[in-house]
């Protein structure tokens, strides 16, 4: 049986992408940071998150950058890796890690885009790092997790919470 | 793609209902909204026209909560049905895990059902993988019409490869809940 793909993040890195993205809401003075799957799902957060609908947020600014690349083949461009939206008072700066990730910035008129486009390409950077080691290493600690008896728990919560 | 989080203790998977505009998909998700247990399910996000036709995508999460001490989550999308969204249903099928392909049972439907199952499978495969391989369940919905095509013909013309197949009124509700249960439990199978 053919298995689904995946990622699986460990603490250790986890720990190094909260970091990055700690750094990263410190330097540039942003409301938050995101590092989100490319399928919206969110990998790591920080910031004033709890003000927000972190999860639909996380759903549109990744559908909006999926839209984007579609834009860009009809367009005849390689790619677009990188989405600026502006606000009156918040803007948000996305940029896609090693077709995986994307890195979300949240930022006000306080801040210059500039600045936060030159810290989110450093910032990538060390993430693109991360991700190469998360695409290498998940498989053990996945079958740690992802055993029969878990998917059988799951299975019947599932059953148990969507009866007809 | 689907993502296991050892250090928040998280595992998050992506379902896609897919199929041609009207077919039921978003119905499907307003169900789930309103009959899933309220801690279970998050808001119901859609990105839709005026006239409530859907332009980009339904958003809604499923929380089961705590398994085995991981929180397990399905976010279920749909994508837009309308022949002019075609790139924009490459967009939202990116990362998939999962995908239901609801069917509308109406006779003048069976030709689009059949196109919109070939632009999935197309997609499917330029993403790298094999629609027979991969989580997949069949819904043929409105089966309270007066003229829904015979289930056998469905499955003759659109089911070639047996894939769990559940027939449904999704706007009473029936079928809805079979065909999750179906599709969570086949993307759990294979992670």
């Amino acid at each position: 049986m053919e298995h689904l793909t995946q990622l699986v993040v460990s603490e250790s890195e986890l720990g190094n992408i909260a970091r990055i993205l700690g750094r990263l809401t410190m330097e540039t003075g942003g409301s938050h940071v995101l590092l989100l799957d490319k399928s919206g799902q969110l990998v790591s957060a920080q910031g004033q998150t709890d003000q927000r609908d972190i999860i639909a947020l996380g759903a549109l600014l990744a559908g909006a950058f999926s839209s984007s690349r579609q834009v860009a083949e009809i367009l005849g461009e390689k790619d677009f890796r990188h989405i600026l939206q502006q606000g009156v008072h918040e803007s948000i700066y996305t940029s896609l890690i090693g077709e995986q990730w994307l890195l979300v910035v949240v930022f006000d008129r306080q801040t210059h885009v500039g600045l936060v486009k030159v810290l989110a390409r450093k910032s990538a950077e060390d993430l693109e790092r991360v991700l190469e080691r998360v695409r290498s290493g998940g498989a053990q600690i996945k079958d740690k997790v992802v055993n029969v008896h878990f998917r059988d728990s799951v299975a019947n919560t599932i059953d148990k919470l969507f009866q007809d | 793609m689907a993502l296991i989080n050892v250090a928040s203790r998280e595992i998050h998977c992506k379902i896609v209902y897919w199929g041609t505009g009207y077919c039921g998909k978003t119905t499907n998700l307003q169900y789930i909204h309103r009959q899933a247990p309220q801690n279970a399910r998050g808001n119901l996000l859609s990105v839709a026209t005026e006239s409530e036709r859907t332009l980009f995508f339904d958003f809604l999460p499923l929380d089961l909560g705590n398994v085995h001490g991981f929180r397990v989550r399905f976010h279920l999308y749909t994508v837009p049905g309308q022949v002019l969204y075609e790139r924009t249903r490459i967009a939202v099928l990116n990362g998939v895990d999962g995908i239901v392909y609801v069917a509308d049972s109406a006779q003048e439907k069976l030709e689009e059902n059949y196109q919109s199952l070939v632009e999935l499978e197309t997609n499917v495969r330029q993403m790298g993988k094999d629609l027979a391989t991969f989580p997949f369940v069949m819904q043929w919905n409105k089966r309270d019409l007066p003229d829904a095509v015979p289930v056998a013909v469905l499955d003759r013309y659109l089911n070639r490869r047996k894939a769990s197949a559940f027939e449904a009124s999704a706007v009473n509700g029936q079928g809805v809940f079979s065909t999750l249960r179906a599709i969570c439990k086949g993307v759990m199978a294979r992670l």
